[in-house]
């Protein structure tokens, strides 16, 4: 690794390697053009990008903790429980909306109780050493079971004016829900990647010996990136509300997956295979894309979860294959 | 650290230090006691044998589903296809069955292959294309529940009722007095105690999970041992899907998912039970026997479900916690003695 690249045979027969997950998916997509006739069409990419946009601000909040916690899935920074809190911010709204309380409050209530729910993960792992993977599963578990108990596993829907503007409402052509998700994107990408804050959180992911040696503050980077995940997860619960119009009982479970699958397909678009927020925005487009792809093909719904969990296979061997490479 | 300062530490804080030790050592355990007396004055029926007895056997199936989770994890893994293993196990023993009309002792024969099944394509994604063992077995979950959607026409059980009956007292005979499942669950913990602890292969995967780099350098087959470790996994949580099939005579699919969080969270409540904070078999038994009475009790006490429900996720968290904090407090002290002594 410490010289020049050299154009060598192995290089060159590795380059393909890496590609093969962009290359497949562009197959992929080419492929849908060509036999849904309805999938380029604006109406539906207006769709998917409006589908797309709670999971991508959850895989946003996703990516903060694992570039802050190192991508190591057991060891490093993994927060299952984002999906859940996002749902109980979605409850926690809807029930207040039908009791007319007034909506700054409950956004106000959504955001707290999000942000409770990452200072009780970070506490949970930086103060009392649980791994990530285990302390955040429990706390989904807790915060799925204190959801319940609000909506009383009902199913409310909410139509007040506010949330059907947003809904159904454009600027430019454009979903509001679309640029919600793009604004939160330029802020998420703005504090991960363009900001001090940002390349001390990297650092720290990257090696945490090396972070602390530098004097970089490891604990309380892991509890800010806990608490960013937590925030990204109230902000999702907004295209939740809208998505869904209301709330439901057990809309987390699907996110759950695609979440950590559309983040570590991301690491495909990145150059050093590393978890990015451009990444996250990109990997949810693609699953969504390929959600609806199949869906207009008529694939049989109960085939997508075999054709995803391929998928996030291959896009992983294909990164260990041209790790091998390198070492 | 200097001796003195050693000395003044302890002498200005032993009765606060002891107080700490005692936690570090038996703070799990009082919690246990403590709640189990709660359930015990709170209901009249919690410490009757009976009782007991069905707490064990509704938590036979989690305790092997645990063990295999404990092989795994010692082993520096993790397993989250443990519910697809179970599943077809299940699915296997029942095709045999009631399409293929084989002997109960094949179908369970043919249970173990299907499990066997899983652990090989977990052991080739792990081991031949390297992707980490978290998103390898989130892969096959996926991919297993996907299947067994598709080829049950989206999850409709299969039921058969006029199976062998000695395939049904797999779940609901009794040997000696003593349920079949737990029998069997309680011979499952010897044979990976045993194994785990008493044999080469044991101390193999003791070293694996603790540093697989000098494993291999210290001359250990670090894929041949994962490769037995991840068959071995999926074959357990096969025989938990047959004890499951034999007790509901049907196969449901994804109904081994229920058991994958609580067996995680037995494993690693049981790591607070070892002084070095490892999985471990006892430790495992003890956490499924915790979580068996929690559930059990807030049963007992009548209340609504959801409010369960909650509260379940409640005590689970804690638990952990405690568990974590417990062994991280008993590490440091050791670590003071040390440098003290």
């Amino acid at each position: 690794m410490s010289d020049m690249p050299q154009p060598g045979l192995r290089r060159r027969l590795a380059f393909p390697i890496d590609k093969i997950p962009l290359l497949l998916f562009a197959a992929l997509l080419l492929f849908f053009c060509f036999q849904a006739p309805w999938f380029l069409s604006w109406q539906n990419l207006s769709v998917i990008l409006t589908q797309t946009a709670p999971l991508a601000i959850l895989c946003f909040g996703l990516a903060c903790v694992i570039i802050g916690g190192g991508d190591d899935v057991v060891s490093g920074g993994i927060d299952l429980s984002l999906p859940a809190t996002s749902v109980l911010a979605v409850a926690v709204v809807s029930i207040g909306v039908q009791l007319d309380v007034s909506i700054f409050l409950l956004a106000l209530l959504a955001v707290a109780a999000a942000l409770l729910a990452g200072l009780l993960n970070a506490l949970m792992v930086v103060r009392v050493g649980l791994p990530p993977l285990l302390a955040t599963l429990a706390s989904s578990v807790a915060i799925v079971g204190l959801t319940n108990y609000l909506a009383r596993q009902r199913r409310i829907s909410i139509d007040a004016p506010w949330l059907v503007a947003f809904r159904d409402g454009d600027l430019l052509g454009i979903p509001w829900a679309v640029w919600f998700m793009l604004a939160v994107f330029v802020l998420y990408q703005f504090l991960v990647h363009h900001s001090r804050w940002g390349q001390h959180l990297q650092a720290s992911g990257g090696s945490r010996e090396a972070a602390e040696l530098a004097g970089l503050p490891f604990k309380s980077l892991m509890l800010h990136s806990y608490l960013l995940a937590g925030f990204a997860a109230a902000l999702a619960a907004l295209t939740l509300l809208s998505r869904g119009s209301g709330s439901s009982p057990g809309a987390e479970e699907p996110l759950l997956l695609e979440m950590v699958l559309a983040t570590f397909i991301g690491t495909a678009f990145s150059r050093r295979r590393v978890v990015t927020i451009w990444g996250a925005l990109l990997g949810a487009l693609l699953v969504n894309a390929l959600s609806n792809g199949l869906a207009l093909m008529r694939v049989d719904i109960f085939w997508v979860g075999t054709v995803k969990g391929a998928l996030i296979l291959l896009v992983l061997s294909a990164a260990a294959v041209q790790r091998r490479g390198q070492l | 650290m200097s001796q003195s300062t050693m000395a003044v530490n302890t002498a200005s804080g032993s009765r606060g230090d002891r107080a700490l030790m005692l936690f570090a050592r038996y703070g799990f355990q009082l919690m246990l006691l403590v709640f189990i007396l709660f359930f015990a004055l709170n209901s009249p029926v919690f410490f009757t044998v009976e009782n007991l007895a069905n707490v064990l056997q509704g938590n036979a199936i989690l305790l092997i589903v645990a063990l295999a989770m404990t092989l795994v994890v010692v082993a520096g893994g993790i397993d989250l296809s443990v519910g697809v293993a179970l599943d077809f196990g299940a699915a296997f023993a029942l095709v045999a069955l009631k399409t293929w009309h084989w002997p109960w002792q094949a179908a369970v024969l043919a249970a173990l292959t299907g499990g066997a099944l899983v652990g090989l394509v977990n052991a080739i994604l792990i081991l031949g294309f390297k992707v980490k063992p978290f998103l390898a077995t989130l892969g096959t979950w996926f991919i297993g529940s996907s299947l067994e959607r598709v080829l049950t026409d989206g999850g409709g059980p299969i039921a058969y009722r006029r199976m062998a009956t000695a395939y049904h007292d797999i779940a609901v005979g009794s040997l000696w007095g003593i349920a079949i499942p737990v029998v069997i669950a309680v011979a499952l913990m010897l044979i990976c105690y045993l194994l785990l602890e008493r044999t080469l292969f044991g101390k193999r995967i003791h070293a694996v999970g603790l540093n697989p780099v000098a494993s291999l350098l210290a001359g250990v087959n670090v894929k041949r041992n994962l490769f037995w470790v991840l068959i071995a996994s999926s074959v357990l949580c096969a025989i938990g899907g047959v004890i499951l099939s034999a007790n509901l005579r049907q196969f449901s699919p994804l109904a081994g998912q229920s058991y994958l969080l609580d067996a995680i969270a037995a494993v690693f409540i049981g790591t607070a039970f070892h002084p070095q904070g490892r999985p471990n078999v006892p430790g495992t038994l003890a956490g499924v026997l915790f979580l068996g009475l929690m559930a059990n009790g807030l049963n007992l006490m009548g209340l609504d479900f959801i409010l369960k429900d909650a509260l379940n996720g409640l005590v689970l968290l804690v638990a952990l916690v405690l568990s974590f904090w417990q062994g991280r407090l008993r590490q440091r002290l050791q670590w003071q003695q040390r440098g003290s002594s």
